[in-house]
């Protein structure tokens, strides 16, 4: 009796947290990739320095570019451009591409900065 | 390299320690207390000397050059000393050996010892592998200085007492193997776990408290937890101590829950070597906002995780026909089974944000690496943080008069917690553009943008906002060469709530460079510059030390005479900025060539310019947010108060 309670709480748990899982996975592709699916996914590139962004009132458009093969790809984000968006090395946007409008729509942006602290080695 | 030797030192007398206790069936508890003490004493040793090289601001050494400067106030001086890793390690080892030294004169089992002075030495060695007493390959006379963002009183303050959590940890950990490995049916060990777990967990939480606390105040994203691996990496460990911390409660009335006592105690610290690991690698460099260089220590850690986890497991399961039987609980309305349960469901949260934070690891195990977002960690855990929030009450409306004073208070605690996080987090929020004078109306609070206020050390600046009469400031830190650093928010404490506002990167107008070659005349609009001389001082080792010029600016009637001085620091360095003309326009030297015939000048907006400029700026409220900070100080408190009864 008591094995059985604690097999169908551990089964639950299992299900509930595998299917949460697999809804909030997203995995980390290349712009070909995002474009080739419908599903969330983490694109990592670079700014396209060829499109200038633009803010509008609720939405920051720019352009992101692959690191190896340079394809670039237009990217929507609800909302204000991030903090250190210009002195970003590295952006990260999670969200889904939109074959319609040929637009990757991001609900997030991650920035990464070539970190002033870490690493550091003195010039003259 | 003296660093080194201590460190050698320390390591020598914890293996020794270590030794004597596994050797010896009945160690000399006097001969165990002194060399506990030696090694205690090096690595102390060793750390006072780190210190000693910040203060006298040796930057000959990698980490001091990294980390400090001159410049920076005493209070930073001090926790400049774990402001990297190398330091923070030192820093747990320290805290480590102080406590091992403590429990030998309590009466803690040969065992026990031993296993901890194993622990130590592992630590010793972790830090010997990187070292924070490495030399600098060239030399500098000033240093970085530490990141503006952590120069914060509680940022000085949050990883002593994490690693103080950690370092604790260990004891519940070797009082239990300890146990197992002499006799493994005892329960002798629970009362002592008890007591030092409780401390830990107190000390842990307590850290992370500090740490939400702080990235709410400074880092003005607007929120106090991001699910951040490095946050997840302590969270974890917090929560299976608190299963620990149960478990081992409930093993002392009922014998049939040592052995889970015993799998909750190594559990719990082999994740915080996990997180350590996980965080510290610079494995999840991709997926962390914290990114640490990538390093050899990594697999190190993963070794020593290996060694902790399996370990400890293959010892419960030798050990496991020699555990006590009996019945975990008669019926499912007994406290008992109430704790099992919550237990559980700890497990369970623990067990979601394991998973979460470490997926890009596990992905890339099998192929294409995922990440999850941060929305699936609250999803997942809020229903199960509901039920043990029932869980709760039901226990103390039925069993109240069981539970100590201490327990009732941190249980209290983290209920308010619950539900401070709830309630705190259905403010409103609205981001806009602001012009000076520009108001904004939010949930019947009136806040109007009054501009910028520079301050004459070009160290910071603040925006004023006036909320519904009240003048409040957000702080934001520059960085030497003028950019922004710390962009901290202004919070208005009410009893109904804060009102949080927090500026965004201000948009820069494009710096005009100009390169001058010496007495060439450039002109910039309406002004005309002209390089007359430069001097660049070197040291006996000729590397540069400090560098000025003369530059003649002109509008053409007035001449201006400006001496811009550079001093050298890893990172180049650049002048501070000249205002000429009163103020009409404002300059900084960025750089002069070896050879004295070329000088970079960087022309920058006036400060008239930039306190006009309009700003974007997020503003919400944060309805009754102090019942956050109370509660959570509410659990530290019960939590040490529990450690008596």
């Amino acid at each position: 009796m008591r094995g059985i309670f604690l097999i169908i709480l551990l089964v639950g748990f299992v299900a509930y947290a595998g299917l949460n899982l697999a809804e909030s996975v997203t995995p980390y592709v290349s712009i070909a990739e995002a474009r080739a699916t419908s599903n969330g996914v983490q694109v990592k590139g670079l700014l396209d320095k060829n499109f200038e962004p633009v803010q509008t009132s609720d939405e920051f458009n720019f352009s992101l570019k692959d690191e190896v093969t340079g394809e670039t790809m237009r990217v929507k984000f609800d909302g204000i451009k991030p903090d250190q968006f210009d002195e970003a090395y590295h952006i990260v946007a999670v969200g889904k591409y939109d074959a319609a409008d040929e637009t990757f729509h991001a609900k997030k942006l991650l920035i990464k900065c070539p970190s002033k602290y870490e690493g550091q080695k003195p010039q003259a | 390299m003296t660093g080194n030797l201590l460190l050698g030192g320390g390591l020598t007398a914890a293996l020794a320690t270590m030794a004597i206790c596994f050797a010896q069936k009945i160690p000399s508890a006097r001969l165990v207390k002194i060399i506990a003490l030696i090694s205690a004493a090096f690595i102390t040793a060793a750390s006072l000397l780190l210190w000693i090289l910040i203060f006298e601001n040796d930057f000959s050494v990698e980490y001091v050059a990294t980390y400090s400067s001159t410049t920076l106030p005493t209070i930073y001086k001090i926790s400049a000393f774990w402001a990297g890793q190398q330091g923070s390690f030192l820093l747990w080892l320290m805290i480590h050996a102080i406590i091992g030294a403590v429990l030998t004169f309590r009466r803690t089992s040969a065992a026990a010892l031993g296993i901890y002075f194993l622990l130590q030495s592992v630590l010793v060695f972790l830090v010997l592998v990187k070292s924070p007493f490495a030399e600098h390959s060239a030399q500098v006379f000033e240093g970085v200085g530490l990141n503006p963002l952590l120069q914060d009183f509680w940022m000085a303050i949050h990883p002593p007492i994490i690693f103080v959590g950690y370092a604790l940890l260990a004891v519940p950990f070797a009082l239990s193997l300890g146990s197992l490995l002499t006799e493994a049916a005892s329960r002798n060990w629970l009362e002592e776990a008890r007591k030092w777990t409780l401390l830990a967990w107190s000390f842990l939480g307590a850290g992370i408290f500090i740490g939400g606390y702080w990235a709410y105040k400074v880092l003005g994203w607007g929120g106090y937890w991001g699910w951040d691996p490095v946050e997840n990496s302590s969270l974890v460990p917090w929560i299976l101590a608190a299963v620990l911390l149960h478990l081992i409660n409930l093993a002392r009335k009922k014998s049939a829950v040592l052995a889970q006592a015993h799998v909750a105690a190594t559990f719990t610290y082999s994740l915080v070597i996990y997180g350590t690991f996980l965080t510290r690698s610079g494995i999840l460099g991709d997926f962390s906002v914290h990114s640490f260089a990538g390093s050899n220590i990594g697999m190190v850690i993963a070794l020593v995780n290996a060694l902790v986890l399996i370990g400890g497991l293959v010892i419960i399961l030798v050990k496991a026909k020699q555990f006590p039987q009996g019945e975990l609980y008669k019926s499912y309305g007994e406290s008992s089974f109430i704790v099992l349960l919550s237990c559980l469901l700890m497990i369970f949260i623990a067990t979601i944000v394991w998973i979460g934070m470490s997926m890009p690891l596990l992905t890339q195990l099998v192929g294409q690496a995922a990440a999850v977002d941060s929305d699936f960690y609250v999803k997942s855990t809020a229903p199960i943080a509901l039920t043990l929030a029932v869980l709760m009450i039901y226990t103390f409306v039925k069993f109240g008069r069981m539970i100590s004073l201490g327990g009732k208070i941190a249980h209290v605690g983290f209920l308010a917690m619950l539900a401070a996080i709830v309630i705190s987090a259905q403010g409103e929020t609205v981001t806009q553009e602001l012009q000076t004078r520009a108001k904004v109306s939010i949930a019947g609070h009136e806040v109007i943008y009054e501009g910028q206020v520079f301050q004459e050390d070009e160290r910071q600046k603040f925006y004023v906002y006036n909320v519904d009469g009240e003048i409040v400031k957000a702080l934001t830190k520059l960085r030497g060469n003028g950019e922004d650093a710390a962009r901290e928010p202004a919070i208005l404490k009410n009893f109904s709530g804060d009102i949080y506002i927090a500026p965004h990167a201000p948009k820069i107008d494009s710096v005009q460079e100009l390169m001058l070659t010496k007495k060439l005349f450039a002109m910039d609009g309406e002004f005309g510059y002209v390089f007359e001389d430069a001097h660049i001082d070197y040291d006996e080792h000729n590397q540069p030390i400090q560098a000025t010029a003369e530059i003649t600016i002109t509008d053409g009637e007035i001449e201006e005479v400006i001496h811009p001085l550079i001093t050298v620091t890893p990172d180049g360095g650049s002048s501070k900025s000249i205002e000429v003309f009163n103020g009409k326009r404002r300059v900084r030297l960025t750089g002069i060539s070896g050879d004295l015939d070329k000088a970079r000048l960087e022309i920058l907006p006036t400060y008239e310019k930039l306190s006009a400029m309009p700003i974007t700026a997020t503003i919400s409220t944060k309805p009754f947010i102090w019942l956050l900070w109370l509660s959570v100080t509410a659990i530290c408190i019960g939590t040490m108060l529990a450690i008596k009864s």
